[in-house]
């Protein structure tokens, strides 16, 4: 158990490495695509009307030209939203992880050494949450968090759906976690750490949760895929990311409004999306692959 | 005995679940922005007033009391009036509206497990060959594609391209109304029927073999006979706990499919609810939906020791 899991190319599926490269590119379009100089010079939430009004497409431009992936309903860059859009999605995943995982890390490893009563009223809790099916709590949560007293705040057209879905990520983390941990509670490790005088804290930060940094690293792949497509929904039904912030979902939402006349703005905010949770998918189909001991 | 305790013990996590959604919802309903009172009595309703309808919601007594009443009248499903236009009950919107949601999701429920088992059957038993592939390549595209990003691909191609279906509900139907559901349960039913093919072939994968299989090959069984009655009744079992929890997602999935196709159902009511920060309708929403959702895999863990006679005997 003391050696480290690798993660290599070597001899994985195609599927994984073309992941891990999509991952690269859209975190390198993520971070440096809203700086890049086409962003400046056609800000993603600058709307033209005037530039060019096509009498049957309406402000549309088409790909290529000035604008390479061309306009939306509002002669607004596609290409600079899809990469604001991005920047949202991965902003949003990654806290949203982050937060699920600390919550849920917390109470998973709660929930198997804290006294009878406290675990008790965690899992049953924990347990509570899951009668909430897919995005119905983050549903009732955002209906509950007035969007104006949030605009203010540092990411305050963020800060709603980062709630709501951290909220609703948690729970599958702490149950993962504390089944986890329920079994390496009484490996022989763990008792000869507790035999020899170490604290709880000492072995659960020490000897337990680096055990769980694998499995857990592979699940967030997963988890942050759902919480972008969760993203994606609520920006879509006009409830998650405030507008004119782009967002994939929104912006999938304002191009099918109009795809009678313009059906190519579908494909650009669809594409990214699609590639994006596929891409996710695989990488964490492929860690969790390289975790398991079946494999070994 | 023990498996009446099981179900007991079933219905009493079942009834756990409807308190904690009921008393979530409670707490979201008291957190979420505006008073009641003043946006039912309007802008220009004196104190006297705001304070009769206070004291008539009960919204003059402390929490536990509320929570309490809130519960009363969740049971009589009395869940408040719409904060806007005529104030119409909740209960009314709700009559109106989880009829259209429910249709969904049950339709797209019934094709995803038809197409999810049929195909996961052919799956396992061409193991490894080109209608396998192909099949396992489908279903992960299916559960991996948005149904946001699917509508708009399948509108395309048979509402403009060929032309051949309704591109939204209307309220007066031109056609026979089997006609508008047809491209809003595709959709809908894609991914849970991508899981159930998924896990129909892991489980009759699994089952295929096991030696009473090898048994019944060595007795000359049928091969259709062998597929449907020996090994599909008994691949069959996770199969149902995964419609079960399937059933969760078709219903917000619904949410999506119904503002798509502007269908009049909860989804639509609930997401118009939180635009127009209008709560009961949410609060209502919310908790019909989760009920449901309890509701069906309440049926589905008390039916599986009936189907299986191993779970049964397991638990006597």
């Amino acid at each position: 158990m003391s050696e480290r899991t690798r993660f290599t190319f070597r001899g994985k599926d195609p599927l994984y490495v073309f992941g891990i490269v999509f991952l690269v590119l859209l975190l390198l379009f993520a971070v440096f695509g809203p700086s890049a100089r086409n962003a400046m010079v056609h800000p993603p939430n600058q709307a033209n009307f005037f530039s060019v009004y096509d009498p049957v497409s309406g402000p549309h431009e088409a790909p290529g030209g000035k604008y390479l992936l061309g306009t939306d309903e509002q002669g607004r860059d596609v290409i600079s939203r899809l990469a604001a859009g991005a920047r949202i999605s991965l902003i949003v995943g990654f806290v949203v992880e982050i937060l699920a995982l600390v919550v849920g890390v917390t109470v998973g490893v709660l929930a198997v050494y804290a006294p009878r009563w406290v675990s008790m009223v965690l899992m049953r809790f924990t347990d509570g949450m899951f009668a909430f099916p897919d995005i119905l709590l983050a549903v009732l949560i955002i209906g509950t968090i007035p969007p104006t007293k949030m605009a203010n705040l540092p990411m305050g057209k963020l800060l709603p759906v980062i709630i709501a879905l951290s909220v609703t990520a948690w729970p599958s983390v702490a149950r993962l976690v504390k089944a986890q941990v329920a079994t390496l509670k009484d490996r022989e490790f763990v008792i000869g750490a507790k035999a020899s005088g170490a604290s709880t804290f000492y072995i659960v930060t020490r000897h337990i949760l680096p055990q769980l940094t694998g499995i857990l690293l592979a699940v967030s792949m997963i988890d942050i895929a759902g919480t972008i497509l969760a993203e994606s929904t609520l920006s879509f039904l006009g409830i998650g990311v405030q507008a004119p912030e782009p967002s994939w979902g929104s912006m999938i939402n304002s191009a099918r409004e109009d795809m009678s006349s313009y059906p190519v703005g579908l494909v650009w905010p669809c594409l990214i999306l699609s590639l994006t949770i596929f891409a996710l998918n695989f990488v964490g189909d492929g860690l969790r692959a390289a975790v398991d001991p079946k494999n070994k | 005995m023990r498996l009446v305790k099981a179900i007991l013990l079933r219905l009493l996590f079942g009834a756990f679940s409807l308190f904690f959604i009921s008393f979530v919802t409670f707490v979201a309903g008291a957190f979420a922005p505006g008073d009641p009172a003043t946006i039912i009595g309007g802008e220009k309703a004196s104190q006297e007033t705001i304070r009769v309808i206070r004291h008539n919601l009960g919204l003059d007594q402390p929490w536990p009391q509320r929570y309490v009443l809130y519960v009363e009248h969740a049971a009589h499903g009395d869940f408040g009036v719409s904060y806007y236009g005529t104030h119409e009950p909740v209960k009314d919107i709700l009559a109106r509206t989880v009829p259209m949601t429910v249709k969904l999701a049950t339709q797209a429920m019934v094709l995803a497990s038809a197409f999810g088992i049929v195909f996961g059957t052919l799956a396992a038993v061409y193991q490894r060959k080109f209608a396998d592939k192909s099949i396992l390549t489908l279903s992960t595209l299916g559960v991996t594609t948005p149904n946001f990003v699917l509508g708009p691909i399948l509108v395309y191609i048979f509402c403009q391209r060929l032309d051949r279906l309704p591109l939204t509900w209307s309220t007066t139907l031109v056609a026979p109304e089997i006609v508008y559901f047809i491209l809003p349960v595709t959709i809908l039913a894609a991914r849970p029927a991508a899981l159930i093919t998924r896990l129909t072939r892991a489980s009759m994968i699994d089952t295929l073999d096991q030696e009473f299989i090898r048994t019944a090959v060595a007795k000359g069984v049928p091969r259709g006979r062998l597929l449907f009655r020996h090994a599909l009744r008994n691949a069959i079992l996770p199969v149902i706990t995964t419609i079960g929890t399937s059933f969760g997602f078709l219903l917000t999935g619904s949410f999506v499919i119904e503002r798509y196709f502007l269908m009049p159902g909860l989804g639509s009511a609930v997401i118009e609810g939180i635009q127009q920060t209008n709560m009961p309708v949410v609060q209502a929403g919310v908790f019909v939906t989760g009920a449901m959702f309890i509701f069906l895999n309440l049926v589905v863990d008390i039916l599986l020791p009936v189907l299986d006679p191993r779970i049964r005997e397991s638990q006597i």
